[in-house]
């Protein structure tokens, strides 16, 4: 059950053969760019390896240096030859773009359609992409890959949520693309109109361009009686299609024929040994347009041991812990925003959105979780919804070692987005 | 039986301002409040002329409320009256969790409202005493 079978189960050693051959290539490639060639004269390095391991000797590309070649300095082949540019969100700073040739949009959605396959998605599904289109890659990214693998594809892009259950029913849609805050609110809306599920087609929804946990999927496929699948990656790799699960979801295969991934510690940049956490990095091994070496994803995960069931010889990594960014340290202590998720999702008096906020008092740290109590749930009882307070500080505790403040705040006050939800707050001035 | 609406609030300064706000907007009459507080956030109680009316509306304002059983007793507004009920629910080894009330007849009449684990077993045993029982859902 494979898009591109001698592909996706290549024995190993062939694999970094032509990861080795590859990166010769894109090292190749790179050097015609103003930046890689400046990089690679200011470091005495000559696009040439020896074996697969000498990439450690190449410096890393971080956000930081895309922003500073704004907007085309990484860009390796003439103008002509680009027919796409995507950007990045850009929360801080200037958006960073990524150019692409057509044999580079061609290679991206092959490795949406390989994904999309691996989840179960074939041509006689109806696939309704429910991600914001435009400079964002969430959306184009999915679209070609689905049109690739021949489903009929409905670029609804993503609120206007009248439209979409409108869509979802007239066209029995069965797979769908979105992220996970708005699959809850989608759910939510549902509920609220009372529609019978049965009404509705839906088998699949795939799911990115947040951190979510492991608790969420299952919470959302309890919602819909789906299957939700997890899709990773970032516009600087493309986009989505970078690491998608299959249909086991134990870990998302990373497409190793077109990334070289390591893993390294984020303090001291040292590749870490197979198996531990740390942050991804990744090396395009197939971009023509913009190659991009060792490039700081922030992401927090590690690769999965073991050969997956399902035949993919392209090793998986880890349901993302969090971002590097994203990680917080409250009283010395690191913390991700997804083990506070995991604890809430698992408090079934709790409503599905929630916000962080970190403040500091007099030098002290201080943690506040905010959370909704579901309207079935309130029985007007104070002590019961003390109860619950304190249950959920003692959770937390257990999970992130602080003992945060819990606060119980009125349904609807928290913000819940169809796009990427805003979560965490840090007040404190460092 | 008697009702009461409990609402959450977070203890916030013009939460209780919005609840009475939406009350006369639909022309409620809010004959008694108490609040439980616990750090930061509460529970008001309410009784009103229309606590079915009031809850709908409540709900639909996206609060979290809920109806509850209460027992709503006519007592005498005079000196005393309070404490010959809660001796008559002492000597049943009935305990209060929560009690409020209003003057319905300055110097005449009062209802006494009264949080108790077992509403119905109570009303009886007040009826059964010749107290008045006010159903107000």
């Amino acid at each position: 059950m494979f898009f591109e079978k001698d592909k996706e189960t290549i024995p190993l050693e062939k694999l970094r053969a032509l990861q080795e051959e590859k990166l010769r290539r894109t090292l190749k490639i790179a050097s015609r760019s103003e930046y890689y060639k400046r990089i690679f004269k200011e470091y005495g390095l000559k696009p040439e390896i020896k074996s697969i391991r000498d990439i450690e000797k190449f410096p890393f590309t971080t956000k930081e240096d895309l922003r500073k070649s704004y907007p085309a300095g990484m860009v390796a082949v003439p103008f002509e030859d680009l027919i796409r540019m995507h950007a990045s969100s850009g929360t801080t700073g200037k958006s960073t773009l990524v150019f692409h040739t057509k044999s580079d949009i061609e290679d991206w959605a092959i490795l949406v359609a390989r994904g999309l396959y691996a989840v179960g998605v074939r041509k006689t599904d109806v696939f309704q992409n429910m991600m914001s289109y435009g400079l964002f890659t969430g959306g184009l990214g999915l679209h070609y890959g689905a049109e690739k693998l021949g489903a009929l594809v409905v670029p609804a892009g993503s609120g206007n949520t009248q439209k979409q259950i409108e869509l979802l029913l007239d066209l029995k849609t069965t797979v769908i693309h979105i992220t996970p805050s708005y699959l809850f609110y989608l759910g939510h809306i549902i509920e609220e109109e009372k529609i019978p599920l049965s009404r509705f087609s839906l088998k699949i929804a795939i799911v990115g361009a947040e951190p979510h946990s492991e608790e969420t999927r299952r919470k959302l496929e309890k919602m819909f009686k789906i299957k939700v699948f997890n899709c990773y990656g970032l516009s600087e790799m493309n986009g989505p299609g970078v690491a998608f699960e299959c249909e086991y979801q134990k870990g998302l295969h990373l497409w190793e024929d077109h990334y070289y991934a390591e893993i390294i510690d984020p303090e001291t940049g040292k590749v870490l040994p197979e198996g531990e956490e740390g942050e991804l990095v990744l090396t395009t091994l197939e971009r023509e347009g913009m190659p991009v070496i060792r490039y700081r994803t922030r992401d927090i995960t590690r690769f999965i041991k073991g050969r997956c069931p399902c035949g993919r010889t392209h090793r998986r990594i880890a349901r993302m812990k969090g971002r590097t960014d994203d990680m917080f340290i409250v009283k010395g202590v690191n913390i991700f925003p997804s083990q506070i998720e995991t604890v809430l999702m698992q408090t079934p008096e709790v409503d599905k959105n929630y916000r962080i906020i970190i403040e500091r008092y007099e030098g002290m740290d201080n943690l506040t979780v905010e959370v909704e109590i579901k309207k079935e749930c309130f029985d007007g009882e104070i002590s019961h919804l003390k109860a619950i307070q304190e249950r959920l500080v003692a959770s937390l505790k257990d999970v992130i070692l602080v003992t945060p403040e819990v606060r119980l705040v009125e349904p609807g006050s928290l913000p819940s987005s169809t796009g990427k939800a805003q979560r965490i707050i840090d007040k404190r001035r460092l | 039986m008697g009702k009461q609406l409990s609402i959450f609030v977070e203890n916030k300064p013009g939460k209780i301002n919005k609840i009475t706000g939406i009350l006369e907007k639909e022309k409620i009459n809010l004959k008694a409040m108490t609040i439980a507080d616990s750090g930061t956030f509460g529970i008001v109680k309410i009784i009103t002329d229309n606590n079915r009316k009031a809850f709908d509306i409540l709900k639909r304002a996206n609060f979290l409320v809920s109806l509850q059983d209460v027992v709503v007793v006519e007592i005498p507004d005079k000196v005393g009256a309070f404490h010959k009920v809660a001796k008559i629910l002492e000597d049943e080894k009935i305990n209060i969790e929560d009690a409020y009330g209003f003057i319905i007849e300055e110097g005449e009449k009062a209802a006494l409202i009264l949080k108790v684990p077992e509403t119905e077993k109570v009303e009886k045993i007040l009826k059964k005493q010749g107290y008045k029982l006010i159903e107000n859902f």
